[in-house]
């Protein structure tokens, strides 16, 4: 309920008028129900393209006129923009802790993602970049580079240690300034190795009312885990590195976290909120987590695994309804989807060869038609079932256009936060996928067959992409993705079968291209650097 | 996602297998109030769960403390009589556990001290031998204050103190404990499987968990509290066109009205049940969930509107709107009646008759695709300290009371859920304690005494319809009684 929701005074019940009642009465009894085709099929009573829904809108809207200003805001038409829940009660300073080439960084974005795709305002504050951009400006000023090789690194070294404490302490007040500023979780992406350091982080959160801290330890005693990273960081462009050979990188930063190590203090302190996680996912420990999101982060964080694995995505194959440009509906497949349902099992299993693989499908016939001839174990999610267009759901865009011209023009203002009437919005689409993506972190190889507006939630959170621009991402028919998700995030690879299909993509009005290309990829983005 | 998609051929969910979940911990550190709180999630996700207690089976095999011999819980050389006998009851509670796993049972909670580090190393070998799976659950508490408050809530109403005088059965439990203590081990051993949980939930130590049902066992036991709160259930009123889904209709007059009178009758019964329990009502927020459907959003409308003629402070009360809660999906059953349906989906309708709770009519919801919905919103439930107010559909609040009670879930579609009745639940160590108020008569009033054409959405009011029968022909259960006796 938002603010401007909220009464002040109070209200008597709206009236409505006997005659009102007779006439909403003598509609409904005025149902008539059509035989159609070889099957009786009823005709949705209060869809949008019949006169009901509107009759019934006018006479309740007379009956509220001598009441509008005491009675909350009621829908009309085929449905109404329903704001962001309110989050502003979150704020949390989520404190990484961790030597060099344990995962932190990792860790930090993919909670990031998915905090992000929750709609929480998450940042992540990453001590190295706040580092680097002031050595730049630095030597941009003086014209004198400043040594950031491991010597810099070094406990022994009392003036770079002076100065790393200072970075470590700025990035802290950008935080707990950008907490205040409205953000939800501010990540502090830094080693936070000691005590004393975060005794300090402690102690300055606790000045914030209503601000709490929670440390998140990665310890990593796998050998082959930390040569992975290590190459990783030498390899993916760090800046710090750029002017080395790799063998010097590597050579260096191997002895930046021997200096860490000679200092590092795993968290011990009995009345610290922190999360404690070996190995990504082996051993977890939770001291002092409470409040709801922080549970959740938790749990999440549980689920992570670090195995090799792609996930596939793919539309149904063409259906009738996509022929005769009708939204929603359980039709069958048309002659081409049934031909794209047939190679499909060629594409996919030249792909993966015979490692193991699991079929998701939703209820609804199309995809399950679609999914018939492949030979791998399938399962079918209600979850997955397309966006619930209500009152418009069997309807084509013109037809919704004739019909409520200005909603639907409401519609394409803000598609996101859109809900359709006895429907669904995106949001509401994105929440109730939220265990599927939970499901997803633990599984291995899957290939789901989606709908448009689900594959674009999904590929949304694999990708980072804000919520205004997913419910115009395109997601073709007769194409597989597939994803690979890597350290930073995911490969992407399509292939686009030559089985012709409608085009039911629909850019958002005004603009002649649909999106920028997606900048996608695994490579390493070291924040704000680009 | 907790709730199966799918069962299959071994009755065994989640590729877990069997597992034995066993409790660690003192006398009165909450270990019953957790297991049964486990039992009831793990059996409403579907996975065949059971409590086996050791001080359920010994009062039942031997009676109540009186009669056990004396050093039976004390500590030093007991007599080899009391030996043998500890032995032949552990032995044939444990028994009872490898029954329930052989007779196709999924996870054991096996409430007991277990308080030996050799103990427990005996019993993961005997499980490891059956190829089951072992936890350790340990919960502590080095806080005096929660200890005496389980001791005073739980302990000395058991039946090992019948007839005793509290403060005198309150010390001989304490002397029960202290000779516990002196043979207490921590789960200190890396070796094994382990949850520890400090002072219900302000510490989670977790060790070497694996797979899904065990990391969902460790959220949910990251959520659950033990602080006294209150959860009412009501529906949304009366609205204008109730037997759609689609038009998403407001509220009637009359259910108008029903959301000033739902407000009035809630404050009240809230004042008098916290008064009862000498709790300060205004200490404590009230908060409010509805779905985002419009008959529920705007039946919590009142609450919001504070007539500040009478001087009384305005009640603190916070209301959330959660899409999650909207009503059981009615596919293209939507506007119709009976029997239209019988007449147009017959063979579908033979089939949802014949199993309501998971048949799922074309592009509708079944009752356990509800409950999939609901799993994160029971899992909020479970962490909200506050007093609770459900105003929801009918078949969301049978999902719920459902889980709360622990109706096994073939039931859900039977449990009768009035518009007139608000539901008051209060859970407690075994389990909750409810009642339904009657508060409402006019329009909309739905009690299965044939509520007219107002209640025609009936794939929602199915049970209300048939008056908790899930088949016609079937003899009545009366699950409002259920409900309200549970």
């Amino acid at each position: 309920m938002s603010a401007a929701d909220t009464p002040t005074n109070k209200s008597t019940s709206p009236t409505l008028t006997n005659q009102d009642l007779v006439r909403v009465e003598h509609a409904l009894e005025d149902i008539q129900i059509q035989p159609d085709g070889d099957r009786l099929h009823p005709p949705a009573v209060f869809g949008a393209g019949g006169p009901m829904l509107k009759q019934f809108d006018q006479s309740t809207a007379m009956s509220r006129i001598p009441s509008q200003a005491a009675t909350p805001r009621s829908v009309v038409g085929i449905g109404n923009k329903v704001a962001k829940p309110d989050y502003s009660e979150a704020k949390i300073v989520l404190a990484m802790v961790g030597l060099p080439a344990r995962g932190k960084s990792y860790l930090s974005n993919k909670l990031q993602r998915y905090l992000k795709w929750l709609e929480y305002s998450v940042k992540v504050f990453n001590v190295g970049q706040l580092r680097r951009s002031r050595a730049r400006q630095k030597a941009l000023q003086s014209g004198k580079r400043e040594d950031h090789t491991a010597q810099y690194f070094s406990h022994n070294n009392p003036e770079a240690t002076r100065s790393r404490d200072q970075l470590a302490e700025d990035s802290l007040e950008m935080l707990i300034q950008w907490l205040k500023e409205g953000g939800n979780v501010g990540i502090h992406d830094a080693t936070n190795s000691t005590r004393s350091r975060r005794a300090k982080i402690e102690q300055r959160v606790a000045k914030e009312k209503g601000i709490v801290v929670i440390f998140l330890e990665s310890v990593c005693d796998d050998p082959a885990v930390i040569a992975a990273n290590v190459a990783l960081k030498v390899s993916s462009g760090d800046p710090d590195y750029k002017d080395m050979s790799p063998e010097d990188a590597r050579r260096d930063f191997l002895r930046r976290i021997k200096e860490y190590e000679s200092v590092y203090e795993t968290i011990t302190e009995p009345h610290l909120s922190y999360l404690r996680i070996r190995n990504v996912g082996d051993q977890v420990t939770l001291c002092h987590i409470h409040g709801y999101l922080q549970s959740r982060i938790a749990f999440y964080l549980m689920n992570l695994h670090l195995k090799p694995r792609s996930i596939f995505f793919s539309r149904h194959g063409e259906s009738q309804f996509n022929v005769e440009g009708k939204i929603g509906g359980d039709s069958p497949l048309s002659e081409r989807g049934m031909k794209y349902a047939r190679a499909l099992p060629a594409l996919i299993t030249d792909n993966i060869g015979d490692a193991p693989l699991t079929v998701w499908t939703s209820t609804l016939q199309r995809t399950i038609q679609t999914a018939q001839y492949l030979p791998y174990n399938k399962l079918t999610w209600k979850s997955l079932d397309e966006l619930d267009a209500g009152v418009c759901d069997g309807m084509t865009y013109e037809e919704i256009e004739q019909a409520y011209p200005e909603d639907f023009a409401n519609r394409d203002e803000d598609k996101f936060n859109y809900r359709y009437r006895g429907g669904e919005s995106y949001r509401d689409v994105v929440v109730r996928l939220e265990p599927v993506i939970m499901e997803l972190e633990r599984q291995e190889n899957i290939l789901i067959i989606g709908h448009q507006a689900i594959l674009r939630c999904l590929y949304a959170y694999f990708h980072n992409l804000p919520h205004a621009d997913l419910p115009y991402i395109k997601i073709p028919l007769h194409t597989v993705i597939k994803l690979t998700p890597k350290a930073y995030g995911c490969d992407e690879e399509r292939y686009t079968l030559p089985i012709g299909a409608v085009d039911t993509h629909r850019p958002k009005p005004g603009t002649q291209t649909s999106l920028p290309p997606v900048e996608t990829g695994s490579k390493r983005e070291y924040y704000g650097e680009r | 996602m907790v709730a199966p998609l799918y069962t299959t051929a071994s009755g065994l969910l989640f590729h877990a297998g069997k597992i034995l979940v066993c409790t660690v911990g003192l006398p009165a550190r909450g270990k019953t109030h957790i297991s049964r709180a486990l039992e009831r999630y793990l059996r409403w996700t579907g996975v065949k769960t059971q409590v086996i207690s050791l001080g359920d089976y010994r009062r039942k095999v031997l009676g109540s403390a009186q009669k056990l011999p004396p050093d039976y819980f004390t500590l030093g050389e007991k007599s080899p009589e009391t030996i043998a006998l500890r032995a032949k009851i552990a032995g044939g509670c444990e028994q009872l556990i490898w029954d329930f796993f052989d007779g196709g049972g999924q996870v054991v909670i096996y409430d007991a001290n277990n308080g030996t580090t050799s103990k427990r190393q005996e019993l993961a070998e005997r499980a490891e031998a059956r190829g089951i799976h072992i936890i350790f659950l340990e919960s502590m508490c080095d806080n005096e204050e929660i200890i005496l408050s389980n001791i005073r809530g739980v302990k000395i109403s058991s039946p090992d103190y019948r007839g005793w005088d509290p403060e005198k059965a309150i010390s001989d439990y304490l002397q029960r404990i202290r000779d516990h203590e002196k043979h207490y081990e921590s789960v200190e051993e890396l070796s094994v499987p382990s949850i520890r949980i400090l002072n219900v939930g302000e510490k989670i130590m977790v060790n070497d968990i694996r797979g899904y049902l065990q990391s969902r066992i460790v959220f949910f036991l990251m959520n659950i509290h033990n602080r006294f709160r209150t959860i009412y259930f009501a529906r949304s009123g009366q609205s204008l066109i109730e037997h759609s889904y689609k038009a998403d209709s407001d509220l009637s007059p009359a259910g108008w009205e029903y959301a000033e009178r739902l407000k009035e009758f809630v404050l009240e019964r809230r004042a008098k049940s916290l008064e009862q329990r000498g709790l300060d009502a205004s200490e404590r927020r009230l908060v409010i969930w509805t779905s985002a459907r419009r008959r529920s959003h705007h039946t919590a409308w009142p609450f919001l509107q504070h007539s500040a003629g009478d001087g009384t402070p305005a009640p603190r009360v916070k209301v959330i709107e959660k899409p999650q809660m909207a009503e059981i999906n009615p596919g293209v059953w939507d506007g119709l009646t009976p029997e239209q349906v019988v007449k147009y989906f017959p063979d579908e309708w033979e089939r949802f008759v014949k199993d309501p709770y998971a048949y799922r009519a074309p592009r509708a919801e079944s009752y356990h695709d509800l409950c999939v919905r609901l799993e994160p919103t029971l899992i909020e439930l479970e962490r909200e300290k506050e007093d609770l107010l459900i105003v929801g559909h009918a078949s969301v609040i049978r999902c719920i009371l459902a889980y709360l009670i622990g109706l096994p879930a073939s039931e859900i579609p039977a449990i009768e859920v009035a518009r007139g009745d608000l539901l008051e639940v209060v859970p407690t160590s075994y389990g909750v304690h409810s009642q339904a108020f009657h508060f409402w008569d006019g329009p909309g009033r739905s009690d299965g005494a044939g509520g007219g054409k107002d209640a025609a959405n009936f794939y929602e009011n199915y049970a209300e319809d048939t008056k908790g029968k899930r088949r016609p022909e079937a003899p009545a259960a009366d699950a409002a009684d259920v409900a309200a006796a549970a």
